[in-house]
C-alpha cells in the first residue's frame, strides 16, 4: 500500500471525534441562548446558601434584516444554589439552552461582595467546564438585576458590543482596573495583594456629591445630563482576601496603573494638574508611563523601606495662564519640578491610603520582592501582606515632558488686549 | 516475528524517528503530568525537566552504548543475551507490564480530558472506544506507517504549541518565576530525582533500534528527540507559571487546557477550538507508538509471530481496563504518580545495570 494514505485516512479517523460533536454535545447555534453577562446577590428573606442570580442574554438575531424588531436583550433574576444549577432552572422561562461560551463578565452586587460567603461562589466558576479565566468582575452598587435593567445605551444596544466596548475604552483611559477572574484567583490565593475589580453604577447620587476635583470620583459621582444611558464605570472595587473592602477613585485607579509592572499601560490618561502659574487654572495633561517602574528594596532591615521611582512621561495640552514655555527654559522647569511635587505627593497619600487602611497594595510589588528571595519558604516567613503597612517607601518621579500640545506657542494675552 | 513490510524494507529514518519519540513523550506537558511537579516544586517545577535530562544523560548513554553495540538486535535481544533466559524475561516482563500501566492509566486520562473539557455530554466509553479504535488501527499499520503519519503532523503540532506558548508568554509575567529556587535549592534536586520517569519511555525508545535505518541516525536521533522534549516542556511549564501563579497552576488538573482556556489573540477569544484539532491529533499518533511498541514487547516475550491480531484484543482490553476507575481525574492521577515514584529509581538503575553486566562480560572487548 501507498505510505500517503495512510496520514489521509488517519486525519479522517480523528474526523470522526470532530463528529461526535454531532451527537451528544450536538447544540444549534440558534438553540442557544447566550449569557453574556451572570450577576450574583444575596437575596433577602430567603433561606442561607442560596443567591440571586441574574442572567443578561444577548439576542444576536437583533438588528438583522429576519427578526430585526425583536430586543437586543433578555433579562431574568431568580434566587437558586448557583450558577451551574441555574442553567436548567432558567429553562422554566427561557425557552433555549443556557450557553456560557460568550459569557463575558459576573456582575455582583457590593453588598454580596463585601459577605464572606462572596469567594465560595466565585470559585464555582472553576468547576464549571465552559467557563473561560479571562472573565471581568464588575462590582455594581446596586442589585445585578438593577444595574441590568437600568443600563439602557441608546446607541450600541447589543449588550455584548457595548460592554466589550466600555471595557476596551476603559482599560485605554484607565479608569477602570482590567478585573480579570484569573487574577483574582491568583491574588486571593498568594495572599499577598489586593485585587481590584471594575466598579459601576447605574444610580447617579444627589446633587453634591460631586468633589472638586473632576477626577476624584467613583460610578455614580459623575454628574451628566442630556439623553444618555444612566449607567456609569469608574473607579475600582478593592478586595482583600477574596472579600471587598472598599473603592478607589478614577484617579487612584490611575495612579495604581502607574505604580504598576503587571498591569498593562493605560495608553491615555487625561488629567488636571494644578498651574504652577496660576492657582486658578489647572493644567490638562496626557500622562503616560515610560517604561517599568524601578524598585529598590532592603528587605533585610528591621524596618523595610522600598524606593520606588516611576518614569512618566507626560504632555501639557492646555495652557490657560497663556505662558510661553517655548522661549523660557526656567518657567519649562518650574512647570516640570511643580507637577513631579504634584505626582509624587499624590502617589505618596495613595502608598500611604493602601497602607493603613487596606494593609495591602494592588500594585503587585509582591511579585518584584519575590525576586530578592531565593525560595518560597524564606519569603512566605517574610510575609509581605504582614510586613507592608510597616514599610518605608519612598516615590521618586522621574518626569519628562513631551509635548505641549500641537501648536507651542499661544498669542500675549496683554497685547491682545491693548 | 512477523516484519513490517514496506516500501523501506519496513524500516524508518531519522526524521521519522524523532517524530515519533518526541510526539510520545513531549505531549505529557498538555496532560495531569504537570500536576505531579507543580504540588511539590512550586514555581521550581520548570527546572525538573532540565536537571532530569541532564541527570538522564547518564543512564541513556549507558543504554545507548550497550544496545548499539549489537547490530540488528533490539533490546529484547540484548537483555536475553546478556542476563540469559529467567533473569531476563523476568526484567522485560515487568517492563512490559509497568509499560503497559503507563497506557492505561494515560488513555483514561486522555479520555478524561477530552471529556471534561471538550465533550461533556458524549459518555466515556465512547471517547475511549474511538480513541483506542483509532490507535489500534495506526498500529496495525506498522512502524513505517506510524513513522511516516507522526513525521507529517509533527511540524503542525509543534507550531500549534509554539503559537500558544507565544501568546501565553506576552500575556504572563516573568515576575511568577521568582524566588528561582521554588521550595529551596536542595529541595528541588531532591524531588527531581523521584520524578526522572518522566523521561521513563525512553528506554521503550530502544526496542526501535533495529527498525530504524542506521545506527548513526539512532544514536543521533534519540539525542535530538530528547533535547526537543526537554526543552519543549521546560518552556511550557514555565508559560502556565507565568500565566497561572504556582499556587493556582498547583490547583489546576490539566494546566494547558485551562491555558488555552484564559490566553485570547486578538480577535479570537476562545482559542481552545482552533488548538484541540492538533492536541487530538498529537495524542493518537502518542497512543498508538505507544501501543505498537508495547505489544511489539509483549509479542517478543511470549514469541507470538503474528502479532498484528493482538492488536484490537488489548486495544478492548485497555478500553475495559481503563473504564474501570471510578473519576480517574484523581484515582488515574494517584496511580500515576504512585508508577511514577516506583519506575524512577528503575529507569535510572536499569541501563546502569546493563552497562555493567555487558562491561563484566567483557563484550564491549569484541
Amino acid at each position: 500500500m501507498k505510505i500517503v494514505n495512510l496520514p489521509c485516512k488517519l486525519a479522517l479517523f480523528s474526523l470522526f471525534f470532530l463528529l461526535l460533536t454531532g451527537c451528544w454535545d450536538q447544540t444549534e447555534v440558534e438553540q442557544l441562548a447566550y449569557v453574556v453577562a451572570i450577576g450574583l446577590d444575596k437575596p433577602e428573606d430567603v433561606k442561607e446558601g442560596l443567591v440571586e442570580i441574574t442572567y443578561l442574554i444577548a439576542n444576536p438575531q437583533s438588528g438583522a434584516k429576519v427578526g430585526g424588531d425583536e430586543p437586543p436583550r433578555e433579562i431574568i433574576s431568580f434566587s437558586v444554589n448557583d450558577f451551574i444549577n441555574a442553567r436548567n432552572l432558567a429553562n422554566t422561562v427561557i425557552a433555549k439552552q443556557i450557553s456560557y461560551d460568550l459569557l463575558r463578565f459576573i456582575i455582583v452586587s457590593e453588598e454580596f461582595a463585601k459577605d464572606d460567603d462572596f469567594i465560595k461562589w466565585m470559585y464555582d466558576a472553576t468547576k464549571a467546564t465552559d467557563f473561560r479565566r479571562d472573565l471581568r468582575i464588575l462590582v455594581s452598587k446596586e442589585s445585578p438585576s438593577t444595574f441590568m435593567q437600568n443600563n439602557e445605551p441608546l446607541v450600541d444596544k447589543r449588550p455584548h458590543k457595548y460592554f466589550d466596548l466600555i471595557f476596551k475604552r476603559g482599560k485605554e483611559t484607565g479608569t477602570i482596573p482590567p478585573g480579570e477572574l484569573f487574577s483574582f484567583y491568583r491574588i486571593t490565593e498568594s495572599d499577598a495583594n489586593v485585587f481590584l475589580g471594575v466598579y459601576a453604577t447605574t444610580e447617579q447620587e444627589e446633587e453634591g456629591a460631586r468633589q472638586e476635583d473632576s477626577d476624584q470620583i467613583i460610578a455614580g459621582e459623575f454628574d451628566s445630563s442630556g439623553e444618555t444611558n444612566t449607567t456609569q464605570f469608574a473607579g475600582s472595587a478593592v478586595f482583600k482576601e477574596g472579600k471587598m473592602i472598599d473603592t478607589l477613585t478614577i484617579e487612584e485607579t490611575r495612579l495604581s496603573f502607574l505604580l504598576s509592572n503587571i498591569f498593562e499601560k493605560p495608553r491615555e490618561i487625561l488629567t488636571a494638574m494644578p498651574d504652577p502659574f496660576d492657582e486658578d487654572y489647572q493644567l490638562t495633561t496626557r500622562i503616560q508611563r515610560d517604561g517599568n517602574i524601578d524598585m529598590n528594596m532592603d528587605l533585610e532591615k528591621e524596618k523595610p523601606t522600598i524606593d520606588v521611582t516611576v518614569p512618566i512621561v507626560l504632555e501639557v495640552m492646555t495652557n490657560h495662564s497663556m505662558n510661553n514655555y517655548s522661549d523660557d527654559v526656567k518657567k519649562r522647569e518650574k512647570l516640570e519640578d511643580s507637577l513631579e511635587d504634584t505626582l509624587t505627593q499624590k502617589f505618596e497619600d495613595l502608598i500611604k491610603k493602601t497602607q493603613e487602611e487596606f494593609g495591602a497594595e494592588p500594585f503587585g510589588w509582591s511579585l518584584i520582592a519575590r525576586k530578592e528571595f531565593l525560595s518560597i519558604p524564606e519569603y512566605e516567613e517574610f510575609n509581605w501582606m504582614k510586613t507592608y503597612p510597616e514599610m518605608e517607601i519612598n516615590v521618586n518621579v522621574n518626569l519628562r515632558i513631551d509635548k505641549f500640545g500641537r501648536q507651542i506657542r499661544l498669542p500675549d494675552l496683554d497685547e491682545v488686549r491693548d | 516475528m512477523e516484519q513490517p513490510q514496506g516500501r523501506t524494507g519496513g524500516k524508518i529514518g531519522i526524521k521519522e524517528f524523532v517524530a515519533i519519540v518526541v510526539i510520545m513523550i513531549g505531549t505529557k506537558i498538555t496532560d495531569d503530568t504537570t500536576a505531579l511537579l507543580f504540588k511539590p516544586l512550586l514555581n521550581a517545577a520548570w527546572m525538573v525537566p532540565v536537571i532530569n535530562g541532564i541527570l538522564a544523560i547518564i543512564p541513556v548513554a549507558l543504554l545507548m552504548k550497550v544496545s548499539t553495540h549489537y547490530e540488528n538486535k533490539d533490546l529484547i535481544d540484548v537483555s536475553y543475551h546478556l542476563f540469559g533466559k529467567y533473569i531476563a524475561f523476568f526484567v522485560l516482563f515487568i517492563l512490559w507490564f509497568i509499560g503497559f500501566c503507563f497506557i492505561v492509566v494515560d488513555t483514561a486520562i486522555y479520555t478524561d480530558i477530552i471529556g471534561t473539557m471538550y465533550y461533556l455530554r458524549t459518555p466515556s466509553i465512547v471517547i475511549y472506544g474511538l480513541l483506542m479504535f483509532v490507535c489500534a488501527y495506526g498500529a496495525r499499520k506498522g512502524l513505517e506507517n506510524i513513522g511516516s503519519v507522526a513525521w507529517t503532523v509533527y511540524p503542525y503540532l509543534q507550531a500549534s504549541l509554539f503559537v500558544t506558548l507565544l501568546i501565553t508568554f506576552s500575556q504572563g509575567s516573568t515576575n511568577f518565576l521568582f524566588p528561582l529556587f521554588g521550595p529551596g535549592a536542595l529541595e528541588v534536586i531532591k524531588e527531581s530525582s523521584f520524578t526522572i520517569s518522566i523521561y521513563m519511555d525512553i528506554l521503550y525508545v530502544f526496542i526501535l533500534f533495529p527498525y530504524v535505518n542506521r545506527t548513526k541516525d539512532f544514536k543521533k536521533g534519540t539525542w535530538i528527540a530528547f533535547a526537543l522534549i526537554a526543552i519543549n516542556m521546560a518552556l511550557a511549564l514555565i508559560s502556565y507559571i507565568m500565566l497561572f501563579d504556582y499556587h493556582s497552576v498547583a490547583m489546576q488538573s490539566y494546566p494547558y487546557h485551562e491555558a488555552l482556556r484564559t490566553i485570547n489573540f486578538a480577535f479570537l477569544t476562545n482559542l481552545e477550538s482552533f488548538i484541540f484539532p492538533f492536541w487530538l491529533i498529537g495524542s493518537f499518533v502518542k497512543f498508538t507508538a505507544y501501543l505498537y511498541i508495547n505489544l511489539l514487547l509483549f509479542a517478543k516475550l511470549v514469541k507470538i509471530e503474528q502479532f498484528k491480531y493482538l492488536i484490537p484484543t488489548f486495544a478492548t482490553l485497555i478500553v475495559f481496563l481503563g473504564l474501570i476507575a471510578e473519576n480517574p481525574a484523581v484515582t488515574m492521577h494517584q496511580l500515576k504518580q504512585t508508577i511514577a515514584y516506583i519506575t524512577s529509581p528503575m529507569f535510572f538503575a536499569l541501563p546502569i545495570l546493563f552497562w555493567i553486566v555487558a562491561k563484566w562480560k567483557g563484550e564491549f572487548k569484541k
